[in-house]
């Protein structure tokens, strides 16, 4: 093991191109990884800020906010039901802001809320919204009027709150009147009266899991009948997942993911397998003087483990450098969690691209040293 | 080339394995870039396949469909602009339905589906303009209850004569023809009138008070510079103009379809160019004593190079033939998903991967290069 390091010291050329190569993919898997974050914190934080255990959408809205309507006789069932403590209503409006000296619309997602979600104060006044971070970078600042849609609903940001996000677009949280007038004067077609809701946040009193409040619920209201009532209540995580392309987006993250690790095998396994290749008399003098399989193969297994080390370490700095000049709308979130979870794995996967030398070495015949072997 | 050949058919099993080896890398790259291309067209067929030359979005929607609207006062400002002919209503909507086929689903989470409705003028001024252009069984609706579907969803109960309801009230629309390409965001899609588009909308919300037109069809005089007239209509309040392979451009979905699935298809590159070189550089590691002995009898540098580049084109062309194959084998079965055997996509991959396969050889061609006949005389150098 000490030679293979010592090699490692005194040739590192040997291992440059191996290193640069896997050094791309490393910052290529950080990169994706980021933007796999990215993209479904900046996406789903409205959810997952909710203090809920379940979510309540009309049965036939396909789990859409959008599509769903809650009507007042559905909420008092569900009020109701064997469990549930607290019950709120949510809306959302999809619209263009209007910022104060900014000649260009921000994406905002305006949110009417009864339950205040984590970090979010109560429901402010009428007229006024508590801003996501999001919108900060938009220019928007504590004190402007912000106007919304075309019809130019006047609402005043009165503070500022963290990661509360939806489809990436910059979240305000108001009180249901305001989430009303604004949906209302801009989206004619989609117009709510003033009881309705389109999403219920229930929280339970924890004598029952999540799943098992959501079935209570639907079957509470399943009397109702189809359309008229009767809902499709989620846990928090399937309420994640069902925000329009998160699931479609993780899966083909992950397929990416999943080939570029793929690639790092292959290339790990092609590259010792040369490098072996290379070193078959030196290894066949080795065992000759007593060096035997295990201590050959585990050298050839540090210098992968470090190989991929050294990868990593520029790769990391790469996209830590890509992250902090990136522009402020690129959705780049390196999480603490999944830096440490790229590294074991690629690390893994330089181990099991390192394998394929093994049957290699185990071949050579130590009597090649002394001419004897092919 | 004798000797280039004569190795391939002395070692045909390792040749064979890195001849597979492309072939695989090379059908999954064909692969993707079909499964791009008819993802493409299933997020946009709908734009892309129908009759207005050109739409108004209105301004907030940042040229995105689903979150644009047009006020009465704007319609009546693009109509009344000088070189625009004709101007038509184009709603759209994304509604929970039911079919035939799912009606009959034991599952009753399987009953009820997504699909995307556009609602056009039968009659009147813009009649006809957002209508789908490639219609291949049917006709277009001509009342309102009637609807042109994707023929992509035929099997799921979007077929001529189908009755598809759009929940919860149940409103029915009667499929009366069915057009290709026409399928947006990925969803089976729906063209009918702009009467049972707005109809959709009520049974969605009863509380809907009106109904706008999502965009603008529109079709410009004769003679009129489109971009001129593009550009003065934009500079309307609160509406952005665009051709329709601009707005096909701008759609969400396209761009990130885009990136992702070319991400998968360069980090492919990347491995087949990284595989063959490899592959190359370790035969030619292998066959080094052979080779200096070559060298040392007279063999010339550019014989040995000739002869390394000739071998790895003559199994990346196998490898190049064996993916195609794989491709017009599977493609049929994968036609829904969009992949198709295209004989200029295939022929440009065989361009690339040779073009690949060359600078792969680099490494093995410096080796070559870098061969001294002198190690033939001692054993150390033949070893090497």
């Amino acid at each position: 093991m000490r030679m293979a390091l010592r090699e490692l010291r005194r040739r590192p050329g040997r291992f440059t191109m191996a290193t640069l190569t896997l050094a791309v993919l490393a910052s290529l898997l950080l990169f994706l990884a980021g933007l796999l974050d990215g993209l479904y914190l900046g996406s789903t934080g409205a959810i997952r800020a909710q203090q809920a255990d379940v979510f309540v959408y009309g049965d036939t809205s396909r789990d859409s906010f959008l599509r769903s309507r809650i009507e007042p006789h559905t909420r008092e069932v569900v009020r109701q039901v064997a469990g549930v403590t607290a019950v709120g209503g949510l809306g959302l409006a999809l619209v263009g802001a209007a910022v104060p000296g900014s000649d260009d619309l921000a994406d905002a997602a305006v949110i009417g809320y009864e339950l205040p979600p984590r970090g979010v104060p109560e429901p402010p006044a009428p007229g006024q919204a508590w801003a996501d971070d999001r919108l900060r970078a938009e220019g928007v600042s504590v004190g402007d009027v912000l106007q919304l849609g075309t019809a130019r609903i006047p609402v005043e940001v009165i503070g500022f709150v963290d990661d509360t996000n939806y489809l990436l677009q910059g979240a305000l949280w108001v009180e249901p009147g305001t989430w009303r007038a604004v949906q209302n004067a801009n989206r004619p077609d989609a117009r709510v009266a003033d009881d309705i809701v389109q999403v219920l946040i229930v929280r339970g009193d924890g004598t029952a899991s999540d799943e098992e409040l959501a079935a209570r619920i639907d079957a509470a209201t399943a009397s109702l009948g189809t359309g008229s009532g009767a809902t499709s209540s989620l846990t928090k995580a399937e309420a994640e997942l069902s925000l329009p392309g998160t699931r479609e987006q993780n899966a083909t993250f992950n397929q990416i993911l999943g080939v570029t690790f793929a690639v790092v095998v292959l290339i790990v396994a092609l590259y010792f397998a040369l490098l072996t290749l290379e070193r078959v008399p030196l290894y066949g003098m080795l065992k000759a003087v007593g060096a035997s399989t295990r201590q050959l193969f585990a050298g050839v297994m540090v210098q992968a483990i470090v190989v991929a080390t050294a990868a990593f370490a520029m790769g990391a700095v790469v996209v830590a450098v890509g992250a902090a000049t990136a522009p402020a709308e690129l959705p780049l979130a390196v999480e603490q969690g999944r830096v440490v979870s790229t590294y074991v794995v690629l690390v893994l996967c330089a181990v099991l691209g390192s394998l394929a030398s093994l049957r290699r070495v185990v071949r050579i015949d130590p009597a090649q040293a002394i001419g004897g072997g092919s | 080339m004798l000797l280039a050949l004569s190795e391939i058919r002395r070692a045909k099993a390792r040749f064979t394995a890195l001849a597979l080896a492309v072939g695989l890398l090379v059908f999954l790259v064909l692969f993707q870039q079909g499964l791009r291309d008819g993802l493409i067209t299933q997020f946009i067929g709908a734009l892309r396949n129908q009759s207005a030359p050109v739409l108004v979005y209105g301004e907030q929607a940042r040229q995105n469909l689903e979150g644009s609207q047009i006020s009465p006062d704007q319609q009546a400002a693009v109509a009344g602009m000088e070189g625009v002919a004709r101007v038509g209503r184009l709603g759209e909507g994304t509604f929970t339905v039911s079919t035939p086929v799912t009606r009959a689903e034991s599952d009753p989470d399987d009953r009820l589906i997504d699909a995307v409705i556009f609602g056009y003028d039968l009659d009147g001024p813009g009649a006809g303009l957002g209508a789908p252009t490639t219609l291949t069984a049917g006709r277009l609706p001509t009342a309102t209850g009637e609807a042109v579907a994707s023929e992509r969803n035929r099997d799921e109960g979007f077929d001529v004569g189908d009755v598809v309801r759009v929940e919860p009230a149940g409103l029915e629309i009667t499929v009366v023809g069915v057009a290709t390409d026409v399928n947006y965001s990925v969803a089976p899609t729906l063209f009918t009138s702009w009467n049972t588009y707005a109809e959709a909308r009520r049974v969605r919300n009863p509380d809907a008070v009106d109904v706008y037109p999502t965009v603008l069809a529109l079709e410009l005089a004769d003679g009129v510079d489109e971009g001129d007239a593009l550009a003065r209509i934009t500079a309307l309040e609160g509406v952005e103009a665009l051709t329709r392979q601009q707005a096909v451009d701008a759609s969400p979905g396209v761009a990130a379809v885009s990136q992702s699935l070319n991400t998968v298809i360069g980090l492919l590159l990347l491995t087949a160019l990284l595989v063959i070189g490899l592959f190359v550089l370790i035969i030619t590691v292998q066959k080094a004593s052979a080779l200096t002995l070559l060298r040392a009898i007279g063999a010339r540098r550019s014989t040995l190079v000739r002869a390394l580049l000739t071998q790895t084109s003559l199994v990346v062309g196998a490898g190049v033939v064996i993916g195609s194959v794989l491709l017009a084998l599977l493609a049929p079965a994968a036609s829904s998903i969009g992949v198709q055997f295209r004989l200029g996509q295939v022929l440009g991959m065989g361009v690339v991967t040779l073009a690949l396969s060359l600078l792969a050889s680099w490494a093995a061609v410096r080796r070559v290069l870098r061969i001294d006949p002198i190690a033939a005389t001692t054993t150390q150098g033949l070893l090497r």
